[in-house]
């Protein structure tokens, strides 16, 4: 069954973003859109225990005893997401899985995707109760899921008083599949939302996160994007202050080779009904070589005057005085690079909490970097879920 | 301080709001054919601007307005403006200018006598769509300069205008570029010829004056190789209820060693607290610096006009050359403005600067947009972007949207952007040591725009300075 | 005879009651030293003097050389005379120093109805003052406390203070962070403007500045009220024995 997701969409009465559209200004969104796809049916399956969440093709196949999973017809919806797909992922699908945090957790959440030439698409809601610590990892094997479109994203709710750490690991190989992740964070009163992505790889893939920042709420946001070959592969961010003494500060750090092309379009956004509001933003990219390409476009919207915002971008090379001292020193050339790009990485990773995701992040980029221009997957991807396990 | 004397103090008056009374020659409202015939037959155009015109025309009817710019306004009807105003007794020479034109331009604080006496500075000054008077030409002449306004050189030098006009904005570069291409009826060039160091600074003054008119000025300056000029341009419109579009179109030629620097002070009609009146300015402003080792820097000082629409640009080709962009943008009462700059970086070790200050209060929206982008060949191309926004009272927005966009390893570009509001803590200082308010706010102010102001030419930074003093004049409790 | 009478002041900052029935008379040509524990209310009482935006009076009166001046604006305070040596002076960016102080001195000579003066005028005096103080001619130039060490903000309030010539001085811990060879430069600014006339008010932590400056009644500021008045004796009794040696007296 083939159906193209223009007419899926006109038949929703939902408007599809094109290459007009500002948020996928730099990111080849209608070749994706234009194609046709084979429909996936979902077979809802027993869920299984395990030490981890496993998602394959959209389909709950384990999960561990301590959390609630389930799929629901009713759910949160932001009415205000700037993302055309946002909607549409919540229009097409007519269930979401949906993850109900009641105790403190630590949850590990694997997505697989199998099917060929297909979309695949899902979303999950994540419920954080109040004053409750959650620790959410999630990563992605889809080295089989040749030529498909994956729209994933996940709404957020982090309660008041809550604290969460929520970090997403993705490596694509190009040939593989395509994702565009649409998700959503709303940070209730003074809860405190931590959220890391690293994007590695030689494939296209874009992040696409609207968010609101409550009374006394905080999120910090990091990115690690390091990409090769031809991929186009970013963050598209809105964070979005709506009450007094909200908090955010972002991060972003992008290294790009070959002639990929780094995406660092992030907003931050004061209403003004948040006075003493404060939000800082800083996007830095190295360009390893000539034809790797940064677009970055880091955005202040402020509509009050009783705000601290300040934003910083710079895009350059590998810092020349810092590799002249460790070559002076003896370290040869391509040592001295090395060193200079994982300590420029390592600095995002290392801000992680838990110990055992900075290690897989860690494992992820070197796996990223030593293999560089010639990813594969390995068809099991034994490895990969190795890791997280 | 209570908001509505901040507000006070920051709004002033418009001080340039009055009329002249001098007999117009206006065609009806409406834009088609014939009336671009008309226009270019009342200004004895040879017969290839004409259809340059016209080819302009057909191109505009095809094109779409652009709304991707974060300002609102209403609908704009195009055929309820007149394309052509112009006072009926054309001056022959400053003696015959219409006293009531040189009246005006004293209140404006630039009387045409005085300055062609004292201060040493050329003028044109254009009053609706006609240069009215061309100072200090025939000085200019003899060092093979040319300043006169754009009829007369479209006249008396087709060759320099065929090669240059539309080399840099080309006419179907966007919507407003392609009406002002069909419909522009004056302006100035310049022309500085190798090796030339303009002595003195040239200025044009604009004004629109008619109702109901719109004004398409369109400026365009070579400077030849190893030449320098200081041109400065200044700019104000009567108080009116209904909005007045504002469409010019200045493109700027620097060759090898060149060297142009651009200031302007816009100061046109506001419009009230509502939004209600005030000109809309959409212009395209955009320099070349074709030579290597050349360089454009362009300064502006904003602080009228309801809405504004500008993005002064340089698209640096030649290695070596060199943009600068240094802004001051005011908003206040309801006036939106969207300005910033693109710097395009094509040529080896080319460089730029961005140094723009944004200032809202009341209900005044100022947003930054900017573009900075290094070619795959720009080799050791550098930019630095610093985009400070001042806030002042709850109901005002400042916005920030760089576009930043590397191709080349061996380049590095770098934004900072801070917003801020004038601390109260800053305010009681000053006025603890015995400054008054409205004069404290003032000083702060103008600190927040040194950086940019100390880039004027030196006459027009205290013209700069009394400016944002008027618009900050008003009394405070 | 008082310049400044306080009478029964109550002041808060948000919700925080921080004088309660304060009342205070400081004499003409005097030198009176304000001291006592953190969190007293010291800083406080300076604020309220010259009307900061931090200050709400919820009772009571400061009445100024025979006026009442609690509802008056800060710069109407200023020009009247009442000068206050801010603890920590704030920076702004952009605005010269000199500009400043300019602006400043030619608001008070308009307002006592003298000529202002010109740059030429205004500089050469500026500078002399400066030299007298031992502060850099450059910080003239320099935007207003930008980037300035500690030392060199409180030598230009002291710099600001000899050149408008107040009749009644504040000085809020004007010897914090100060290193011996500053406090020194600092105090003979101070006793520079000593004729008789005017009145000071030194509020201080730590009686180091009174080895310098020379108090001629002492009071204590315990809790939002002044709870001991005395001469200068007062403060070796208190640095002996502390604050906490006093009763509600």
């Amino acid at each position: 069954m083939q159906e193209s997701i223009k007419d899926m969409a006109t038949s929703l009465d939902l408007k599809l973003p094109t290459k007009k559209t500002e948020s996928y200004r730099y990111f080849d969104i209608e070749s994706l859109l234009d194609k046709s796809y084979k429909t996936v049916q979902k077979q809802k399956q027993d869920i299984k225990d395990s030490k981890i969440l496993k998602i394959v093709d959209g389909v709950v196949v384990e999960a561990p005893k301590n959390i609630v999973v389930s799929y629901k017809k009713e759910r949160f919806v932001s009415s205000k997401h700037f993302d055309e797909l946002y909607r549409f992922s919540h229009k097409i699908n007519d269930e979401i899985i949906h993850i109900d945090i009641q105790n403190d957790t630590d949850l590990k959440i694997l997505h697989r995707f199998e099917a060929k030439e297909s979309f695949l698409t899902y979303r999950i809601q994540i419920d954080v109760k109040e004053n409750t610590t959650a620790k959410i990892y999630e990563t992605f094997i889809g080295c089989e899921a040749k030529g498909s479109f994956v729209l994933y994203g996940y709404d957020l709710i982090a309660g008041r008083y809550a604290n969460v750490e929520i970090v997403k690991d993705e490596t694509i190989v190009k040939d593989t599949y395509t994702p565009i992740h649409s998700n959503f964070i709303e940070a209730k009163e003074s809860s405190n939302v931590k959220l890391f992505s690293f994007d590695y790889g030689d494939a296209d893939g874009l992040v696409l996160v609207d968010s609101y920042i409550e009374k006394d709420a905080n999120i910090d946001a990091k990115h690690l994007l390091y990409v090769m070959g031809k991929a186009k592969r970013g963050t598209v961010s809105r964070l979005h202050h709506t009450e007094k003494n909200s908090k955010s500060n972002q991060v972003a750090k992008s290294i790009l080779q070959d002639s990929s092309r780094g995406i660092f379009d992030a907003t931050i956004k004061i209403d003004a009904t948040a006075p003493g509001s404060k939000a800082h933003q800083n996007s830095k990219a190295v360009l390893l070589n000539d034809g790797a390409y940064m677009a970055s476009k880091p955005q202040l919207v402020i509509n009050i005057d009783d705000v601290e915002a300040s934003h910083g971008s710079t895009i350059g090379e590998l810092d020349e005085t810092q590799l002249f001292y460790l070559r002076s020193r003896g370290i040869n050339e391509d040592e001295a690079r090395k060193m200079l790009i994982l300590a420029f990485a390592n600095e995002i990773i290392d801000d992680m909490s838990e110990n055992e995701v900075v290690n897989a992040v860690h494992n992820s980029f070197e796996k990223v970097y030593y293999g560089k221009g010639q990813l594969e997957c390995i068809a099991t991807c034994h490895f990969c879920e190795d890791v997280i396990l | 301080m209570a908001q509505e004397e901040i507000d006070k103090a920051i709004a002033g008056d418009y001080k340039l709001g009055f009329e002249i009374d001098i007999e117009q020659d206006t065609v009806p409202p409406g834009l088609n054919e014939d009336v671009i015939r008309f226009i270019s037959k009342k200004k004895d155009e040879p017969d290839w601007m004409t259809e340059l015109r016209l080819k302009a025309y057909r191109k505009w009817l095809e094109m779409e307005e652009p709304h991707w710019a974060n300002v609102e306004y209403e609908p704009i009807d195009y055929q309820a403006i007149s394309y052509f105003s112009a006072p009926k007794q054309k001056p022959k020479s400053l003696d015959e200018v219409d006293p009531k034109i040189l009246e005006a331009y004293e209140k404006l604080g630039i009387p045409l006598e005085e300055q062609k006496q004292l201060q040493g500075i050329a003028v044109d000054a254009v009053v609706d769509s006609v240069s009215v008077k061309t100072t200090y030409a025939d000085e200019l002449k003899k060092l093979g300069i040319i300043f006169c306004s754009i009829s007369e050189a479209i006249r008396d030098y087709p060759e320099l205008i065929k090669k240059y006009m539309f080399s840099v904005v080309p006419m179907n570069d966007n919507f407003y570029a392609a009406l002002n291409s069909t419909v522009f009826t004056d302006g100035t060039f310049v022309y500085i010829p190798k090796g030339v160091r303009c002595p003195m600074e040239l200025s044009t003054y604009f004004r629109i004056n008619a109702l109901n008119t719109g004004q398409f000025e369109r400026t365009l300056i070579v400077a030849d190789e190893g030449s320098y000029v200081s041109y400065n341009e200044g700019c104000s419109a009567p108080m009116r209820d209904d909005s007045q579009l504002h469409a010019a179109v200045v493109e700027l030629v620097a060759l090898k060693d060149a060297e142009i620097k651009y200031s302007t002070i816009q100061n046109w009609y506001p419009g009230d607290k509502d939004g209600k009146g005030g000109i809309y300015n959409f212009v395209t402003k955009r320099g070349l610096c074709l030579g290597e080792n050349s360089k454009i820097s362009w300064t502006q000082v904003e602080t009228g006009s309801v809405i504004t629409w500008k993005y002064p640009s340089c698209i640096l080709k030649g290695d070596g050359s060199v943009g600068e962009f240094y802004s001051v943008a005011v908003t206040t009462l309801a006036q939106q403005a969207d300005t910033g700059t693109k710097m395009i970086h094509l040529g080896k070790n080319t460089s730029s600067t961005i140094i723009s200050k944004g200032i809202s209060a009341m209900k005044g929206q100022n947003s930054y947009r900017g573009l900075v982008k290094i070619g795959k060949d720009a080799f050791g191309a550098r930019n630095f972007s610093e985009c400070d926004s001042l806030l002042i009272g709850s109901r005002c927005g400042a916005h920030t949207f760089p576009y930043l966009e590397d191709k080349s390893s061996h380049a590095k570009v770098e934004h900072e952007a801070t917003t801020t509001k004038i601390s109260e803590e800053q305010l009681f200082y000053l006025r603890q040591r015995g400054i008054d308010e409205e004069n404290a706010v003032s000083m702060i102010v103008h600190g927040f725009c040194k950086d940019v102001f100390a880039h004027l030419p030196m006459e027009y930074a205290v013209e700069a300075r009394s400016l944002l003093e008027l618009t900050l004049e008003g009394s405070v409790g | 005879m008082n310049m400044v009478e306080i009478k029964d002041l109550y002041a808060n900052i948000g919700d925080k009651k921080i004088l309660k029935g304060l009342n205070l008379e400081l004499q003409e040509g005097k030198v009176h030293v304000i001291m006592g524990p953190n969190g007293a209310g010291k800083s406080t009482l300076s604020k309220a003097i010259v009307g900061h935006y931090d200050i709400e009076i919820e009772n009571g009166s400061i009445v100024y050389k025979g006026e009442d001046i609690t509802e008056l604006e800060p710069e109407e305070r200023a020009l009247k005379g009442i000068f206050l040596s801010f603890q920590n002076p704030v920076e702004v960016p952009g605005v010269s120093n000199a500009y400043f102080l300019r602006t400043a001195v030619n608001a008070k000579r308009k307002y006592e109805g003298k000529e202002e003066l010109n740059a030429a005028e205004f500089l050469r005096k500026a500078k002399e003052t400066a030299n007298f103080l031992g502060m850099k001619p450059e910080l003239l130039n320099r935007s207003l406390n930008e980037g300035f060490s500690g030392g060199e903000k409180k030598r230009n309030e002291t710099l600001q203070m000899l050149l408008l010539e107040p009749d009644f001085i504040i000085l809020d811990e004007i010897d914090s962070g100060l290193d011996i060879d500053a406090l020194r430069a600092v105090s003979e600014g101070i006793n520079k403007l000593k004729d008789g006339k005017r009145t000071f008010l030194v509020i201080t932590h730590y009686s180091r500045i009174l080895d310098y400056i020379k108090p001629d009644v002492v009071h204590v500021l315990k809790d939002g009220k002044i709870v001991k008045t005395a001469g200068s004796e007062l403060v070796e009794v208190l640095e002996k024995e502390g604050y906490a040696a006093l009763g509600e007296s």
